[in-house]
């Protein structure tokens, strides 16, 4: 009975705050609200909404951008954050103030992140044009180019988190005893064999935590989205999180908006159990040989 | 002590008692409007000694934050900011209640004109009345169109600008290498200024009769050509800047980077302490089209869920129905009158007759005889959203064609909700 009641402040958090809105958000998928001869009526509708939706060639669209965005993200942002853990492991006079500087980022909220790159790239009167402009390179659309608006998300998002995603790693760099190093050393390991055959199998639950943890926090970026692109243009911007905005909070029509959420919520759950299942202790993918 | 105690006790009650009974209602606004409105909300204040607590927002904000309270039925708002094309919308969803008990020892017709009451009014019945209005005009910088050597636009109606005359102009003076454009929009891919391309062209709102269906209204030959237009002025003759966002367009004008500016009265103010060398005429329509422009702007309603209609519909009359109120916004704010009193005096007080104050004159015509009401549908919200997207889309390089059929398949599967 002790432990349960040591557990119940977290579990009833989780139930109230996690669960039930959950829970909540894919009932009211299964409502379809009609506004017919000016009277509000709730109806419901078992899983029409979704296949509305099914038929609905901008949740597809949507939908191929969000998986693009994903494969993209956040295996850059793991492959970023671990660089630059590695990179400030090294021993430097100056280490703290450089890893003070590349922690900066996480200091600066995301929404104000993203208007100061609104800025910088303007495509008229922005930095970055002004900056390629040197090298001789013709000024970019950037955020107005159906082409690279995405990649410029990928970018401030990246901007953004590789710092703090980094702190788990160096975290996790820094818990993993020197003598392994000094042995592989003895043994004439090369810094890639030590890389390959120490570091990432000790790193493995740090990562396997960034991997799951960024993955889910990705699937929900629309700050950007938000503030400088309304999901265009040319809807290439618009991922499945904002696109469930919008039907609700533009659109008004909630239904599609959780039937967006709960479909969302599902893949990100999906998602995350496969990483789990593919990269935990059980498996044997990357072995300490 | 005992007796202390029950004295003390009697004024904590007693003050409570008086300080719940003090009114306090809670009004929606947009941020452009808090300047404008606060010192009237501390007169009504001292007048009839209900307290006013304004929330402000920014214009997209302020629309859905009306919708999350509106959803949750919250009684905590009692008076809003209602975009006038809202009106059917916020009408039929009841989140906001009819007002015509609140003006029936009065004629709404000697208050208001017309147009602005049937802005404010769904199905026969007056929803929220109307602030102010608006009207859009060509404003031109006479040094940049003299050095192309275009003739100024005119404020003559029959010798009215087109927009194929503009666009000529416009090529002349766009010189890209130098950031100066030919031509542009005050609110760039915003329906409420663009809806006068299709109309010119025939096209009429996008929104087809009865209000509860787009389609073919949203795909024929009128927004076909506006939508060339749009996506030609940006992409092809390129004599708009692309990447510009609404609130930069004025400031861009300002400062002398572009030939000609299509926008509202209010801009008028906006350029008073620069050297910027600018004339203003009439809107351009196309060449053999009809003459449209834009037109209304905010009006003010009761939240139907509010537990002081009654207060609450005191401060909506107090701020829409003042001559004071209406006139203060036309000398301080350039903005256009819904209200019969402030439209006489921008007809009868000479300094509207020569410039810069002609603007007021010239708008106050625009809209009284070539406004086009933006669509009436109760799903305007859902409509303005799509088409306001799709313009963007169009200028950042859509097909127009494509966009717009796009566009117009969402917006009638949203309109379901509503047959």
């Amino acid at each position: 009975m002790v432990p349960y009641l040591f557990l119940a402040p977290a579990l009833i958090g989780t139930i109230a705050f996690k669960l039930y809105p959950i829970f909540i958000g894919f009932w009211e998928s299964l409502i379809y609200t009609s506004f017919s001869g000016g009277v509000e009526k709730r109806i419901f509708v078992w899983f029409e909404n979704y296949q509305y939706l099914f038929d609905d060639k901008i949740f597809w669209k949507s939908l191929e951008i969000t998986a693009f965005l994903t494969i993209i993200i956040n295996p850059l942002q793991i492959a970023m954050s671990l660089g630059l853990a590695l990179l400030l492991m090294r021993k430097s006079k100056f280490i703290r103030i450089i890893r003070s500087l590349y922690l900066l980022p996480i200091g600066i909220a995301l929404p104000i992140a993203t208007i100061i790159w609104g800025l910088m790239l303007d495509p008229n009167q922005g930095l970055i044009n002004g900056l390629i402009g040197v090298f001789g390179i013709p000024p970019q659309p950037f955020l107005v180019s159906e082409n690279q608006a995405l990649w410029c998300i990928i970018a401030i998002a990246t901007w953004k988190g590789v710092a703090f995603w980094m702190l788990f790693l160096l975290a996790g760099l820094e818990d993993i005893p020197k003598q392994y190093y000094e042995a592989a050393e003895i043994d004439g390991a090369t810094p890639f064999q030590k890389f390959r055959y120490v570091t990432l199998p000790q790193l493995k639950r740090t990562i396997l935590f960034v991997f799951v943890a960024d993955t889910a926090a990705n699937f929900v970026l629309m700050v950007p989205m938000i503030i400088l692109t309304k999901g265009g243009p040319l809807q290439s911007t618009n991922v499945l999180i904002y696109e469930g905005y919008r039907s609700g909070f533009y659109y008004q029509d909630w239904g599609r908006s959780l039937s967006i959420i709960t479909i969302l919520t599902v893949i990100t759950l999906i998602v995350i159990g496969l990483q789990l299942l593919f990269l935990s202790e059980r498996n044997e993918g990357i072995k300490v040989k | 002590m005992k007796k202390i105690l029950a004295s003390l006790c009697t004024i904590f009650l007693f003050s409570n008692i008086v300080t719940s009974a003090k009114a306090e209602i809670n009004f929606l606004i947009g941020t452009w409007a808090e300047e404008p409105l606060t010192p009237f909300v501390e007169a009504f204040e001292k007048e009839t000694g209900i307290e006013v607590n304004i929330q402000t927002f920014p214009f997209r904000d302020l629309l859905a934050t009306i919708e999350v309270r509106g959803n949750a039925q919250a009684d905590d708002v009692d008076v809003i900011f209602v975009d006038a094309p809202l009106v059917p919308s916020y009408a039929v969803r009841g989140m906001i209640g009819p007002m015509d008990e609140y003006f029936a020892d009065t004629s709404v017709n000697a208050i208001f004109a017309p147009a602005g009451i049937a802005a404010a009014s769904w199905n026969g019945e007056m929803y929220a009345p109307p602030l102010n209005n608006s009207g859009q005009l060509t404003y031109y910088n006479k040094d940049l169109l003299a050095k192309a050597g275009c003739a100024e636009p005119s404020m003559i109606e029959a010798e009215r600008v087109t927009w194929e005359e503009i666009v000529d102009c416009a090529k002349k003076i766009t010189d890209e290498a130098n950031g100066v454009h030919g031509f542009i929009f005050d609110q760039i891919s915003r329906y409420y200024q663009l809806q006068a391309l299709p109309e010119s062209a025939g096209g009429g709102s996008g929104v087809c009769e009865g209000g509860l269906s787009v389609k073919g209204c949203l795909t024929n030959d009128g927004w076909m050509k506006a939508g060339q237009f749009y996506y030609d002025i940006h992409n092809t003759s390129n004599i708009s800047p692309k990447g510009v966002g609404p609130d930069q367009t004025h400031e861009l004008f300002g400062l002398g980077k572009i030939g000609i500016f299509v926008g509202g009265s209010w801009n008028n103010g906006r350029w008073a302490d620069t050297d910027l060398n600018y004339g203003v005429a009439l809107h351009p329509y196309f060449e053999g089209g009809k003459v449209v422009t834009g037109c209304n702007s905010w009006h003010i309603g009761v939240w139907n869920h509010s537990k002081q209609k009654a207060d609450a519909a005191k401060l909506v009359r107090y701020l829409t129905a003042s001559p004071d109120v209406a006139i203060h916004y036309v000398e301080e704010h350039n903005s256009l009158p819904a209200h019969n009193s402030a439209i006489l005096h921008v007809a009868e007080d000479p300094k509207f007759n020569n410039f810069p104050g002609i603007v007021m004159n010239l708008a106050t015509y625009e809209s009284a005889n070539h406004c086009a009401t933006r669509g009436r549908t109760p799903g305007f919200l859902e409509f303005e959203e799509i088409v306001n997207t799709s313009f963007e889309d169009i200028r950042n390089g859509g097909d127009p064609a494509s966009v717009l059929a796009d566009a117009e398949s969402r917006i009638e599967s949203s309109m379901r909700r509503y047959k």
